[in-house]
């Protein structure tokens, strides 16, 4: 009867997350929840690399920042019509990881964290002062998007319900992904990379295809980030705001949807709500990553699972 | 009885390599073991000498009781483990390769180096070489030399003869005779020409169990009995 | 021309010296350590404690800096690295980050966010081909000269220095002859970390002294390790200046992109020498 039960929940599960959204912004404003969404886009798009295939990367704050540049260049160069500006983005993190992708993806482990930061590293140097003139540098740039259709990109309601069905289309796309045979040689690559080349897969071309899967959806996170705050500056593109995702995705429990979300809200609470009442609460931070590395690998999220699968499993023997 | 594996059973990760292994060796003995390439072999050797823990069973070493120690006791109690594929020190002096050992076990360097010449004499040759540019044979003689010094009561050594030419053999075969009765051995091998000159007894392992065991000289020098494990 | 080579092996000596340290953890426990840029900067701060409590000697001060490191990298090593062995690498940078974290946090509580300036303690300077050049470099260069040969000595002829060159290549087989190479491991990361802080105590008086220096100068430091080969003393010295005459060089037609092209070689590099890690 559980089973059947967690099934159909499954199945569904889009119409739940959406729901959890919508009751979230009322109790936490539609601004904040926003940026919850948009955040949880970013977790999502970074486990797939992380906790699906197993690789850490120190960086991926570089293709976020490509979307939010790309998007916000788009606004004021091209048009300024807001679908324009994501195709645009997506394109910019697709390309940029078509770029790396190569160098980056045939290293592992702390190679790959570190490669990945040290191209965070350039772009950030990019957009702070080689093309400060077209980025405005230190000070950012504004973005300025046309109402399109429906889309009045003013009302923060509406920003909301957009960026709220872009969410739900990345976790469908996700679900498609990683239940697919593509997400479980992504997983046997994490298992052991050998194993998989053995039974005669180009495992570079799927690492290389995760990879700007990754780099294009955080692209997206990005462009929506800039659609809602309307004004880009480096820090959207900063190294050291690497540690956000990678907490997210470690209070979530990696190799998860529901972690991925579980952590991205997660983080964005603690981010967002701590400060006020604990003033070291980077120390905070720093704490929780070490509890989080050495008493709870699996993240929250796999802890609770963990408790519920084992509930159903007693459950099942009585 | 100097050694004593009792029942034991050992995983890597989820994978169960060793299951309900029991041997024992007697103090003087020389004691091979044999078996196809993933039996088990150089698992139970490396459970022994402390690199892995047996998820049950016990492993007795006198009368101690050893499962939980690890390599750096288990070699001060006096069971030294030779690995596989030569593995000498390579960036290091022949000599300074002698000296680790010796300063492990307590033993003055000249004193140690002396024990390796009586063993080896062509090594005087060598001494000042770096490990890395000795070959097989020369090496696998300095790991025996070098896993003899400070007097250990057991050598766990993991397949000597591989991979070398049948003179080099000869040598090494002569360095094993000469340090039998003194020291107790437990020595996983595939040339069975050796085994049969050497052996006071030999169990054969398959898949991770132990399937028989040879005691008695007539069945040891039996060519084909002990083909068949292999 | 002359400043700009001086400046790169200046440069280059600091990265040498404060390389060390990571090029050794890595290369004995397998660990990236991000803690690195913390001691690092604490070398830095209590240099400038002890500068007031000394007044302004900078020599005492700089050697109480380097002690000083001392018992906080052995808590790191004891209570954070050690539980890390055999782990995953991933989780070996987060939770060295976290410590990274915890520790700039806690210096920026005790010391506060504000740069801190401090001036050439030499203050002379020398005249090489016709060039002015501070003093205090050379002295930099010279000392980082002498500490690799300190460390070749070391790693050739004391016994502590032999097993590690040994447990580096063959950690197994060093245990198997009795020694708990484990505890040499760790005086390795305690000499390691000293010599990171005597790299923010030579570095402090060039850039100046604030909370998140660490940062900066890691990411060139693991650029150096890269470059020049995990665990590889001769590899970081010759890769530690390299880089350092790119930054110089670079920053002598484009300031702010100094940085950036240590990046762009380290890619270069591992393109056509790609790192199993």
């Amino acid at each position: 009867m559980r089973n059947n039960f967690l099934e159909i929940v499954r199945k569904v599960d889009i119409l739940f997350i959406g729901c959890a959204f919508l009751l979230l912004a009322p109790v936490l404003t539609v601004q904040r929840t926003n940026d919850f969404i948009i955040f949880c886009i970013f977790v999502l798009a970074y486990n797939l690399l992380y906790g699906f295939m197993g690789r850490l990367s120190f960086g991926h704050m570089l293709y976020f920042g490509v979307g939010a540049y790309a998007s916000a260049l788009t606004a004021e160069h091209l048009s300024a019509n807001p679908f324009a500006a994501i195709a645009v983005a997506l394109v910019a993190g697709a390309g940029t990881g078509i770029l790396l992708g190569p160098i980056t993806v045939r290293t592992t482990g702390a190679c790959f964290a570190l490669i990945n930061l040290a191209f965070n590293q350039v772009g950030y140097f990019l957009a702070l002062i080689a093309l400060a003139k077209w980025t405005g540098g230190e000070d950012g740039m504004a973005a300025f998007f046309d109402n399109i259709w429906i889309f009045d990109l003013g009302n923060r309601y509406v920003v909301f319900g957009f960026s709220l069905l872009c969410l739900l289309l990345v976790v469908y796309i996700m679900k498609r992904l990683t239940s697919s045979s593509f997400g479980i040689l992504l997983r046997t690559i994490k298992e052991n990379e050998t194993r998989a080349k053995f039974l005669g897969y180009n495992t570079f071309r799927y690492k290389l295809a995760a990879f700007v899967i990754s780099t294009t959806l955080s692209a997206f996170a990005g462009a929506l980030s800039i659609i809602n705050y309307t004004y880009v500056t480096p820090s959207f593109i900063d190294t050291t705001r690497n540690v956000e995702v990678i907490f997210a995705s470690l209070i979530g429990g990696s190799a998860s949807i529901y972690g991925s979300l579980v952590g991205g809200i997660s983080y964005m609470i603690i981010s967002n709500y701590l400060p006020k009442y604990i003033q070291r609460w980077e120390m905070f931070l720093g704490v929780a990553l070490l509890l989080l590395v050495f008493r709870f690998r699996s993240g929250l999220w796999g802890y609770i699972s963990e408790t519920v699968e084992k509930y159903a499993l007693k459950g099942a023997r009585e | 009885m100097l050694l004593s594996v009792e029942r034991i059973n050992v995983s890597y990760g989820r994978a169960r390599v060793l299951s309900d292994v029991s041997i024992h060796v007697n103090e003087g003995e020389m004691v091979f073991i044999v078996g196809r390439n993933g039996a088990g072999k150089t698992t139970l050797l490396k459970t022994i000498a402390g690199f892995l823990s047996p998820e049950e069973g016990t492993i007795r070493f006198g009368s101690d009781k050893v499962n939980a120690l690890g390599p750096e006791e288990m070699a001060l109690k006096g069971v030294r483990y030779v690995f596989q594929d030569k593995r000498v020190f390579t960036k290091l002096t022949v000599r300074e390769n002698i000296q680790l050992a010796a300063y492990a076990a307590g033993v003055s360097l000249s004193e140690a180096v002396d024990k390796i010449v009586q063993l080896y004499p062509p090594i005087t040759r060598f001494l000042e070489s770096k490990a890395g540019t000795l070959s097989g044979g020369q090496r696998q003689i300095l790991l025996l030399g070098r896993a003899l010094i400070g007097d250990p009561c057991l050598l766990l050594i993991d397949e000597p003869t591989e991979g070398l030419a049948a003179g080099i053999i000869e040598e090494v075969f002569k360095v094993l005779e000469m340090t039998r009765r003194k020291v107790s051995m437990l020595i996983v091998e595939q040339n069975l020409a050796v085994v049969r000159r050497l052996a006071d007894r030999v169990y054969a392992m398959k898949e991770g169990h132990i399937v028989a065991e040879v005691n008695t000289p007539e069945d040891i020098q039996n060519q084909t009995l002990l083909e068949e494990f292999l | 021309m002359i400043d700009t080579i001086a400046y790169g092996l200046t440069i280059g000596g600091i990265l040498y010296i404060i390389s060390i340290g990571l090029s050794l953890t890595f290369g004995t426990m397998r660990i990236v350590n991000f803690a690195h840029a913390l001691v690092y900067t604490v070398g830095a701060y209590v240099l400038v404690a002890s500068l007031s409590l000394f007044n302004g000697h900078f020599i005492a001060a700089s050697v109480v800096a380097v002690l000083a490191v001392i018992p906080l990298a052995y808590l790191i090593e004891r209570y954070v690295i050690r539980r890390l062995y055999g782990e995953s690498i991933d989780y070996a940078i987060i939770a060295t980050y976290a410590v990274l974290l915890i520790g700039v946090d806690a210096i920026k509580w005790i010391w506060g966010a504000i740069p801190i300036p401090l001036s050439d303690p030499v203050g002379k300077a020398w005249n090489i081909l016709g060039v002015e050049l501070p003093l205090y470099r050379i002295i930099i260069i010279a000392l980082s000269i002498c500490v690799f040969f300190i460390l070749e000595l070391f790693f050739k002829y004391t016994i502590v220095g032999k097993i590690v060159v040994a447990g580096l290549e063959d950690k197994e087989a060093v245990r198997s002859l009795g020694i708990k190479v484990d505890r040499y491991f760790s005086l390795v990361f305690v000499i390691g970390s000293c010599l990171a802080a005597l790299g923010g105590v030579l570095y402090a008086p060039i850039t100046t002294v604030h909370p998140y220096m660490g940062f900066q100068v890691l990411l060139l430091c693991f650029a150096v390790v890269l470059v020049g080969g995990l665990g590889s003393m001769r590899g970081t010295f010759l890769s530690a200046f390299a880089l350092g005459m790119v930054m110089a060089v670079t920053g002598r037609f484009w300031g702010p992109a100094a940085e950036t092209m240590v990046f762009v070689v380290m890619a270069i590099v591992l393109i056509f020498k790609p790192i199993e890690v």
